[in-house]
């Protein structure tokens, strides 16, 4: 709504920023695998008494690293399961060659930096026990580490399964060691494995050594990424902190061990959780302060003052007072403010802020109790963005600003932060010891594939950029238009000069595309929600073809409520506009054309097309979102195309109560979508090409075990005699490589339609990365496919192509897209349910894009 | 501890729990840590560093956090001059030979202003079931009796001044055997001469293991960030009462919510109390608009206590606000967009 309407009217320029401060946002996952250990190993009930404890586990785990092996090892990361899948051995036509050929060659440089290991390195897993046996871990790895044996070797231990990168001599080994109370201590090591370097294991060993040769370069972990906090850009007029730092990961990609690092920002605020408090008790008033309150701040993830660890907020507790008192493990009660003054020689200035609580989750044993801990406001300080700061435009364009890197900033940062690994000494030693070689930044060639031609209805025209062809296209006719007859107009008192001089624009902007508007009904009504929908409710009857409400503000609650009823209570097409942007008089003409594509469109119209060769293909998009409200429910979409040419969509949307993200309603839709294409064409598709985004790190099993054989059995299920080819597409926005085209002495992103299928890909799996936008500042991320189930047998060029192809028929925007069109409509369905209507859409509305 | 820019050490400090606390304290400008164990205080140095905190909300005074690995007995001038000296539970670790060489090394070479030694009180002893040491690594456990004895020798030899305390108070109905650590407290009898003594030569014996230095008020930077973010802050809040104050003489009169027991919830920013010079100050430097721009005179700005103690004047927080803040043509007040406020 008022977010789209401004991007229209602003144009191209609000797309990559939006898309460069997505990725700034705080992490999925703030509360790290590092954090959580040593919550579990502390007892006790308050922050206050485990503080130390807390404290010490700490520094173990960056003395040593070897702490955390149990949630990795025993819980393997997810994205880590995913790779365990291999798809790629089970399609015969790219077993041996996954590589397309056409296109001319590029040559690109990655984010990726060899990892060299000499040739027959292995890591060896050995299961410590200790005779008596220790319970405290601190103490155990204190008594291997400290014993003669080990201690020039690298190592990693977690108290029971001990990592070396050299075998011991014997296969069990026995150590005795002696406490300082003068036991003796006998440790049994005991080989059990011997693991290849190529071992998903190995690769998350790897992941700790470069935790702590981070660590050694003074830069903090937040979440899993590792933040320089003593060069940090500020934007003080907004409170924010940024903290440059680095996303890295260790893998095996085609060929080779691969090191990843990609610059990312921590969003700090330069603001307690006290000041934030006070400013929103001055905004919002005190009647109906403690919900907002609750509400902005609940979900959110604070770093406490005095230690290097990061809470959720879980609840506030209004009740607990800095002057009241807890119990500290010893079981003496002492006071918040008596205990931070003694303990961080910090005074609370405000006595009567409540007490945030956060729970603290014991990853290591599930049965444990959830234990509590109380911070206090004024100590806490705020990460990343509510979510209305990511509304401020001015805010959002700050950060932009300050994060967009240019290619060659990326790549300097990116030297940068190699050569200090390179340089520092402890950094350098501890990779030695392993066997490791920090190696250079990896090269490789892509290919860039031949740009598209745009169908339109009396010619074909080749854009003078692929990235927009709106000037191009200005007069010239779209595919197919419904004349607009009847319609409403719904405006405020206010807005009815605008609205009017938008409407003579609108005509005038329709005749030249094929697109003839006539007068509409307009109704004026109060500035208020309720009214405006009082009148769509009071006015539309069935032959209402569409209605046009222009917003006065961008509250949700208008564009919400509007939405709402137009989609499943009363399906009619709706179009809404805001009423500033109608102010800005020199983009009217602009803003016109915009609203009017966008019409046509709900109205059931087609655009372009572009060529494709393959005849009888249908082509879907599945994307699941969570919802907004509810938490628990998600929103999974899917968009089919009904006609051979691929201008035509059928969609169907579904609320679902599960807390995975896998779509349950498939094999319904699909069925749902394949009469529909057999109503159009008389007869089924040749060949289906789903497109599937939303899939999170480790649901890569589920989508092979679960959603493909409910497709499957749609499609089957269809036709007596020949059933349609199926293929199956993993479509990820994010992913860690980039790639970066040399261009004499400074370096570019890369043109539109390269194509990376070799060096960064997994040799598992059956993927490619595509670059299907532009991005006139900062650094582009490359589209990641992950082809997972095939039956068309294509060639990987064709697949790559009609990718490549499916990427310029998204109808919102004329030009290039980051993903394939069905992906970008499935995502606009679940949006507009998940933020605004939280209903299915009306069946009635399923041959339009009424979401766009 | 009032004063500033304290020089504490910790002799033996093992797993630097002691140094883990201290770093917390204000008036501490510099803590070093020595042990004999390198292993130890490897694999310890990081819980010292400074913590995302400390950048966010960085501390008024330096603090620099070395730890050394190398033998108490050993002389190293980096540790001379010291406000004070903590020697917890260590000198019953040494065998006879090194306890005679402890006292010349840190209460003759060292001679720190204050020294804290502690160990274990062998009258408690006979509260515990067995009868040995309380660490295999003991060398002695002594009676109260017997500390005190070789304390106030020390403490004599030296011109220090010594005085007995405990932790650990004993149970009911067995006063009589004191606390179960015992402590020494030796302060230096001050001669005025001694001053000059103190100068940083001779050797270099101690391996410096870890070192860390943390963000303070007292580097520019550091500085600067800090006064522009209170800065903004104090301006925004004028603004918004100013903001308030507006739109209450529109909607006169205004229900008022007393009684509400949310109110009570968030006092008002720290600067609830106007003095009488702060009444003073309001009087003359009242924040103003002109147009759509809102206007903050600088005197305003210091008022408040904490940038006051930051800058001291007005010419200092000119100075730390130019080129990062827009300000008035004369430069006497800060200048924002009344309506363009960067709340959401």
């Amino acid at each position: 709504m008022s977010g789209r309407a401004r991007a229209r009217a602003r144009g191209m320029a609000l797309s990559p920023s939006a898309a460069e401060v997505g990725r700034v946002q705080a992490s999925p996952l703030p509360l790290s695998v590092a954090l959580s250990d040593s919550e579990a190993s502390s007892s006790s009930d308050h922050v206050g008494t485990s503080r130390i404890s807390q404290k010490c586990e700490g520094g173990l785990s960056s003395g040593d690293a070897g702490c955390t092996f149990k949630e990795r090892v025993g819980k393997i990361r997810r994205e880590m399961m995913d790779l365990s899948v291999c798809t790629r051995e089970k399609l015969a036509h790219v077993r041996d060659c996954k590589r397309g050929s056409s296109g001319i060659p590029v040559k690109l440089v990655t984010n990726l930096f060899n990892l060299d290991l000499p040739q027959d390195w292995q890591l060896y897993q050995y299961h410590v026990t200790y005779s008596p046996d220790i319970e405290s871990r601190r103490l155990r790895i204190a008594l291997l580490y400290s014993h003669m044996e080990l201690s020039n070797k690298a190592k990693a231990f977690d108290g029971v399964i001990l990592f070396l990168s050299q075998k011991l001599d014997e296969k069990v080994m026995e150590l005795s060691s002696e406490t300082r109370r003068g036991e003796t201590v006998k440790m049994t090591i005991t080989l059990t494995r011997e693991l290849p370097a190529s071992s998903p294991v190995c690769m998350q060993v790897f992941s700790i050594i470069f935790k702590k040769i981070l660590k050694k370069l003074s830069m903090y972990q937040i979440g899993r990424n590792f933040y320089k906090p003593s060069e940090p850009v500020e934007i003080p007029q907004h409170k924010l902190s940024l903290w440059p730092g680095f996303a890295i990961s260790v893998s095996h990609f085609e060929s080779r061990l691969l090191f990843g690092a990609d610059v990312s920002y921590k969003i700090l605020r330069n603001e307690t959780v006290l000041e934030f408090m006070t400013d929103l008790c001055h905004k919002t008033g005190m009647s109906c302060f403690t919900q907002t309150c609750e509400k902005q701040l609940i979900g959110l993830i604070v770093i406490t003052r005095y230690n290097n660890k990061t809470y959720r907020i879980d609840d506030i507790d209004w009740s607990v007072k800095p002057t009241h008192t807890f119990q500290k493990r010893d079981g003496t009660e002492i006071t918040y403010v008596d205990y931070y003054k003694q303990q961080y020689d910090i005074t609370l200035s405000d006595l009567n802020q409540p007490v945030l609580v956060s729970l603290l989750k014991s990853k290591r044993n599930d049965d444990a109790e959830v234990r509590m801990a109380h911070l206090i406001p004024e100590l806490c300080f705020l990460t990343g963005l509510p979510g209305e700061a990511r509304s401020d435009f001015r805010l959002m364009k700050a950060v932009a600003e300050e994060t967009r890197l240019s290619p060659l900033g990326r790549q300097q940062r990116l030297a940068r932060l190699a050569d200090d690994i390179q340089r520092n000494k402890d950094a350098r030693f501890e990779l030695e010891t392993w066997g490791l070689h920090f190696g250079c930044q990896m090269s490789l060639t892509g290919r860039v594939v031949p740009s598209e031609n745009i169908i339109i209805q009396d010619h074909i025209c080749q854009p003078v950029s692929a990235a927009d062809w709106s000037k191009d296209m200005r007069t010239c006719k779209i595919l197919s238009a419904q004349s607009l007859d009847k319609w409403l107009v719904i405006c405020s008192n206010r807005a009815e000069r605008v609205t009017e001089s938008f409407l003579s624009c609108l005509r005038r902007v329709g005749r030249p595309i094929g697109f003839n508007v006539n007068h509409p009904k307009i109704i004026k009504v109060q500035e208020n929600p309720a009214a405006f929908l009082h009148a769509i409710q009071k006015y539309v009857d069935p032959e209402v073809q569409l209605v046009m409400c222009i917003l006065p503000s961008n509250q949700n609650s208008y564009y919400d409520s509007i939405k709402k009823y137009l989609i499943s209570d009363c399906p009619v097409p709706s179009q809404c506009v805001l009423a500033q942007t109608l102010n800005k008089q020199g983009m009217l003409m602009s803003i016109a054309t915009k609203i009017a594509l966008q019409m046509t469109c709900k109205l059931g119209g087609e655009l372009w097309a572009v060529e494709i060769p393959l005849k009888s293909l249908m082509v879907v998009g599945i994307d699941v979102c969570k919802d907004a409200f509810n938490q628990g429910m998600v929103v999974v979409g899917f968009v089919a195309s009904i006609n051979p040419r691929i201008t035509r969509w059928f969609s169907r949307c579904m609320l679902q109560r599960t807390t995975a993200d896998v779509a349950d309603c498939l094999k319904v839709f699909m069925t749902g979508a394949l009469n529909r294409w057999y109503t159009h064409n008389q007869g089924l598709p040749g060949r289906i090409i789903v497109y599937r985004d939303g899939v999170g790190d480790g649901q890569l099993r589920t989508l092979i075990e679960y959603e493909v054989p409910q497709l499957l059995s749609s499609v089957t299920e269809a036709s007596s005699n020949t059933s349609p080819k199926l293929s199956v597409i993993v479509v990820r926005k994010k992913c860690m490589p980039r790639f970066l085209m040399e261009t004499g002495r400074t370096l570019q992103n890369p043109p539109l339609g390269t194509i990376v299928d070799s060096g960064a890909t997994r040799p598992e799996w059956y993927d490619f990365y595509l670059i299907s936008r532009v991005a006139c500042r900062g650094t582009l991320n490359p589209t990641y496919y992950n082809v997972i189930y095939d039956d068309n047998g294509l060639k990987p060029d064709h697949m790559q192509r009609l990718t490549f192809k499916l990427c310029h028929l998204y109808y919102n925007w004329p030009g290039l897209i980051s993903v394939p069109a069905p992906c970008q409509y499935a995502h606009k369905l679940t949006f507009l349910v998940a933020q605004s209507t939280h209903k299915e859409p009306s069946l009635e509305l399923a041959n339009s894009l009424f979401y766009l | 501890m009032a004063e500033n820019n304290i020089e504490v050490a910790d002799l033996g400090c093992g797993d630097v729990c002691l140094l883990m606390i201290l770093k917390y304290q204000k008036c501490i400008e510099e803590l070093v840590g020595v042990d004999i164990n390198e292993e130890r205080l490897k694999w310890n140095g990081f819980r010292l560093s400074p913590c995302m905190g400390d950048h966010l909300d960085p501390r008024e005074l330096d603090l620099i956090i070395t730890l050394y690995h190398g033998s108490v007995l050993e002389k190293d001038c980096r540790l001379l001059g010291f406000d004070l000296v903590a020697c917890i539970e260590l000198i019953e670790h040494f065998d006879s030979e090194d306890l005679a060489k402890f006292p010349e090394v840190v209460f003759g070479y060292m001679s720190p202003a204050m020294i804290v030694i502690s160990t274990p009180n062998s009258d408690f002893n006979s509260l515990f079931p067995s009868a040995v040491f309380r660490d295999s690594d003991h060398k002695f456990e002594w009676s109260r009796m017997q500390f005190q004895t070789w304390a106030l020798d020390v403490a004599n030899h030296y011109s220090y001044s010594v005085e007995f305390t405990g932790v650990g108070e004993p149970p009911a109905g067995a006063e009589d055997v004191g606390c179960c650590t015992q402590i020494g407290v030796f302060r230096k009898i001050a001669k005025a001469t001694e001053s000059a003594v103190l100068e940083h030569h001779g050797e270099h014996v101690y391996e410096v293991i870890y070192t860390t230095s943390y963000p303070s008020l007292q580097q520019m930077d550091y500085c600067r960030r800090v006064v522009t973010y209170l800065v903004y802050r104090e301006v925004n809040r004028m603004k918004r009462r100013y903001q308030v104050s507006l739109r209450q003489h529109e909607l006169e009169p205004e229900s008022a919510d007393t009684g509400n027991p949310t109110r009570k919830f968030i006092s008002d920013p720290p600067v609830p109390v106007l003095t009488e010079a702060d009444k003073a100050m309001e009087m003359i430097s009242q924040p103003f608009c002109i147009g759509d721009k809102f206007y903050v005179p600088l005197e305003r700005i210091i008022a408040y206590p904490r940038l006051g103690h930051i800058c001291g004047n007005v010419e200092k927080l000119r100075e730390f606000l130019a080129d990062v803040v827009e300000l008035n043509c004369d430069g006497s007040a800060v200048k924002v967009d009344l309506h363009d406020c960067g709340d959401y």
